[in-house]
């Protein structure tokens, strides 16, 4: 199931983009790094991409995926629990034609938190699916770089019954992009 | 634009004027109140062992205590069944702290901080050192485990008198209550927060949670949090056991599993975990619950036997 989904991902992000190499049509694709903090919790960092074109209502519509992990955030030679985050969403985009852009989107993705295979904790929950809202700034500046920092909130967060104990409602990030075809 | 502006002021102005909202004050039979004290002579004679066997005999200092710590917004009413199982068995003693801010009034508990909570642990274990016990113990439920963590984390005690072990309760790392972590932006505007209790526990815990003590408990979850993710180690000599419901509405269960990660003995081993099929907060005291079924009092009293059985060892 998660393959398939992914798979519709990945021709849903490039397929555009490599017809924009034999059309004229304009789209933009920008690939970054992101850090995150969750609300008294950790650090979770990774990889994200931001794709937008004509079609996608003159651009005010972006379609975003990432992945932020604690293995290279607060988990990082340390006893915090490692947890994955994978996310794909899409914003609004208010002020589409300027360098500064407020957004606002919806994410859904996978989270899971690594119970490392021991015995006590297995019936433990440790993943779950993600519901996010998200808004924040996102400022174009004249090289080919974008940077925005936004705050979002799990809808889905941690219960102590069903849901994963480490996922947390509040987090903010700050992300910078390189947009490849600048 | 003059508009938003205005709008603004006035938001803000609402919101300014009424931060901090503090409850009312008029059933004497709730703890709040004031009238019920759990810090008058009779009480702290009653649940502390240095109080009520302040002259052991030689036979009595060589015997195990259990220096027992209870939760946030909770009294010594939370350990008052493990001290009858110690009474009807004969082979441990508890002393029940009530941890400082707590047992006393609203305003009282307002100003308190963790600090504070944590002070009444600390001064038993040195009186109890003091007098000349000899196997002490500590057991923390809920909050009464992050102070507990916290007292080795800040080596506190001494070489010449290292407890024995710790046993932990339903710890408290994370909370289940995930606005709790949102206490630092809401809470001014909040006041404070109410609880629902059963007819059996009122008078026993504080109905209104203010938000300054929320604070204080995030503030002390939060530190520990950060300490285990560094790594503790026990003191030399010193056992540790956590017992914990597998489902808590109040204290997440994977609190455990962050325990587990964080503290070592001394040697760098692990400590031990017990995953119990509960789901109740502190799932070792069921007096004054509703509704308590058979399996919940087998548990508590294998848990409390376990607890005999270790200081055995």
């Amino acid at each position: 199931m998660r393959k398939t989904l992914l798979g519709w991902l990945v021709l849903f992000l490039f397929v555009p983009w490599v017809q924009s190499q034999t059309t004229t049509a304009p789209y933009e694709l920008g690939v970054g790094l992101r850090l995150q903090k969750t609300e008294q919790l950790y650090w979770e960092n990774g990889f994200t991409a931001d794709y937008t074109s004509d079609f996608l209502l003159h651009k005010k519509i972006h379609l975003k995926m990432s992945y932020v992990t604690s293995r290279i955030g607060s988990a990082f030679m340390t006893n915090a629990v490692r947890q994955d985050n994978i996310i794909i969403g899409a914003d609004w985009r208010f002020r589409s034609t300027k360098n500064l852009q407020i957004f606002a989107g919806l994410n859904t993705g996978f989270f899971n938190a690594d119970m490392e295979q021991l015995s006590q904790f297995k019936d433990l929950p440790h993943s779950s699916l993600l519901l996010q809202l998200e808004t924040g700034l996102f400022y174009k500046f004249k090289f080919p770089l974008v940077t925005s920092l936004s705050i979002g909130y799990n809808a889905v967060s941690g219960d102590g019954l069903t849901i994963p104990g480490t996922l947390f409602p509040v987090y903010y990030q700050l992300s910078v992009f390189y947009y490849i075809n600048k | 634009m003059k508009n938003l502006i205005y709008i603004l002021s006035v938001l803000i102005a609402v919101i300014l004027t009424s931060c901090n909202p503090s409850p009312t004050l008029d059933d004497k039979t709730m703890l709040d109140y004031g009238q019920i004290s759990y810090v008058n002579a009779d009480s702290l004679s009653k649940h502390l062992l240095s109080e009520y066997l302040s002259n052991p005999t030689p036979i009595q200092l060589n015997t195990p205590v259990i220096i027992a710590a209870h939760g946030y917004t909770a009294t010594t009413f939370e350990w008052d069944e493990l001290r009858a199982y110690a009474k009807t068995k004969g082979t441990f003693y508890v002393s029940q702290v009530l941890l400082g801010g707590h047992g006393r009034s609203y305003p009282d508990f307002k100003k308190s901080t963790w600090e504070d909570w944590q002070s009444s642990i600390k001064e038993e274990y040195q009186k109890l050192a003091k007098i000349g016990y000899k196997k002490i113990y500590l057991a923390g439920s809920s909050t009464g485990a992050p102070l507990i963590i916290n007292m080795v984390k800040s080596n506190f005690f001494k070489p010449d008198s290292l407890p024995k072990g710790i046993f932990l309760v339903d710890p408290i790392i994370v909370s289940s209550n995930k606005t709790l972590t949102l206490v630092g932006l809401l809470g001014p505007v909040l006041g404070y927060t109410t609880v629902e209790l059963a007819n059996g526990e009122k008078g026993h815990w504080y109905v209104y949670r203010p938000q300054e003590t929320l604070k204080e408990l995030m503030a002390l979850i939060d530190l520990t949090r950060i300490d285990l993710e560094k790594g503790i180690n026990l003191p030399t000599g010193t056992y540790m056991k956590v017992y914990k419901s597998i489902k808590d509405e109040t204290a997440d269960p994977v609190s455990a599993f962050m325990i587990y990660k964080g503290m070592r003995t001394s040697s760098g081993g692990n400590i031990d975990v017990e995953m119990e099929s509960s789901n109740l907060h502190v799932f070792t005291r069921l007096e004054g619950r509703d509704n308590i079924t058979a399996d919940q009092r087998s548990l508590q009293q294998k848990v409390f036997a376990d607890i005999e059985s270790l200081m055995k060892k």
